[in-house]
């Protein structure tokens, strides 16, 4: 990889681990590999947010052409947000695209992403599924975005829903897959009849 | 390689102090000590060859890395640091965009009227012999006006106030002719 981008994300790395924010716990990095190509991210569900207390885990791939491109995030965690594919974690936002300027660094995309959670952009979306419901009923919404954090992302589970539970479990007796199964429910309003519809087809 | 980062082992640098003080002349695009540096009109260090791959990469929308502030490579200023290397940045590629020197802004004294009233002689004759104010006045770097409210700005007031009246009886004078 090109020496410049070998130096920044060694210099970026350690800017992520003195920041308060890493203090707090709020962002953190990982080295996946030697030659600084691969990293892990993690940041901390927002609080006031369906995401609070949940952990999510990115996968940060750096570009031969780093830091004139911007790095390829995605999201490992399962999660629930407009903006972020709940089947393949692609994250739709624009400074990882084209708004992408060359003095922004692993703290700030970090940053950025934790914003996102905060404030979803329906508008433009990645998962149009998610958009839908999270338009047309936010209150549902919310519940399944809570739902899937505390399901994948370690949130706790002070707030939850056990008619949501018993439905998944149903699903998993019947032999589905459990990921699956919850999947197809947050995808139809948690109505069983047409989850189930959907899983057989 | 897995390395725990929350930890306070990797990569400690010197003191708060030093820190500071390093990263006033980082480029911010390799966040190392500019090279060749040059500042952006919005205030931003680089180094050259560093902004030079930046706008290279995005040719229809070259904005500053750190504010989107539209930049481009006329509008950025290299900086000369006395330590700096003796050799001619140019011969490097890509070579650094020249700075500008522009005239030091003059005090006119004495010479002011001679100056001006040699211009205003131009001037009346304009309107009736436009050519040979045209052909004839290769007085080309003209001294701006007066900034207003000195009495160098008061005294040119008057005498355009004197030949534009002075003009206005000669055209009529012409005509009566």
């Amino acid at each position: 990889m090109a020496n410049i981008a070998v130096a920044r994300i060694k210099r970026e790395f350690r800017e992520v681990v003195k920041s308060e924010e890493a203090a707090k716990c709020n962002i953190r990095v990982e080295l996946i590999d030697d030659n600084f190509t691969e990293l892990r991210g993690e940041i901390a569900g927002p609080p006031e947010t369906p995401y609070e207390g949940g952990k999510f885990l990115l996968e940060i791939k750096i570009p031969e052409t780093y830091p004139f491109n911007p790095p390829k995030v995605k999201f490992m965690t399962k999660i629930w947000h407009p903006n972020i594919s709940s089947v393949t974690g692609a994250i739709c936002l624009d400074i990882l695209k084209d708004q992408w300027a060359a003095a922004m660094t692993l703290r700030t995309v970090l940053l950025s992403l934790q914003a996102l959670l905060s404030a979803a952009e329906p508008d433009d979306p990645q998962d149009a599924v998610v958009a839908k419901q999270y338009k047309e009923n936010r209150h549902l919404w919310e519940k399944t975005a809570r739902h899937w954090a505390q399901e994948y992302a370690e949130a706790p589970k002070s707030k939850k829903d056990d008619e949501f539970y018993d439905k998944v479990s149903q699903l998993a007796e019947m032999g589905f897959d459990r990921h699956k199964a919850l999947t197809a429910l947050s995808a139809h309003e948690w109505n069983m009849e047409r989850a189930t519809q959907d899983l057989i087809s | 390689m897995s390395a725990d980062v929350t930890g306070d082992g990797a990569g400690a640098e010197g003191g708060g102090g030093a820190d500071v003080d390093q990263g006033t002349y980082e480029c911010n695009i390799c966040l190392d000590t500019a090279r060749d540096a040059v500042v952006s009109l919005c205030g931003h260090l680089f180094c050259w060859p560093c902004l030079h791959q930046w706008l290279e990469t995005r040719p229809n929308r070259q904005l500053c890395p750190v504010c989107k502030a539209g930049i481009s490579r006329d509008k950025v200023i290299p900086l000369y640091g006395r330590g700096g290397s003796q050799m001619d940045p140019r011969t490097k590629t890509p070579p650094r965009p020249q700075g500008q020197r522009p005239e030091p802004e003059n005090n006119h004294g004495g010479w002011t009227f001679g100056d001006g009233g040699f211009q205003m002689s131009f001037g009346i004759g304009a309107f009736p012999f436009g050519f040979f104010a045209s052909a004839f006045n290769f007085n080309d770097g003209r001294p701006g006006p007066a900034p207003p409210g000195t009495p160098q700005a008061e005294e040119e007031r008057v005498l355009s106030t004197l030949f534009l009246w002075i003009a206005l009886i000669f055209m009529f004078w012409l005509l009566m002719a």
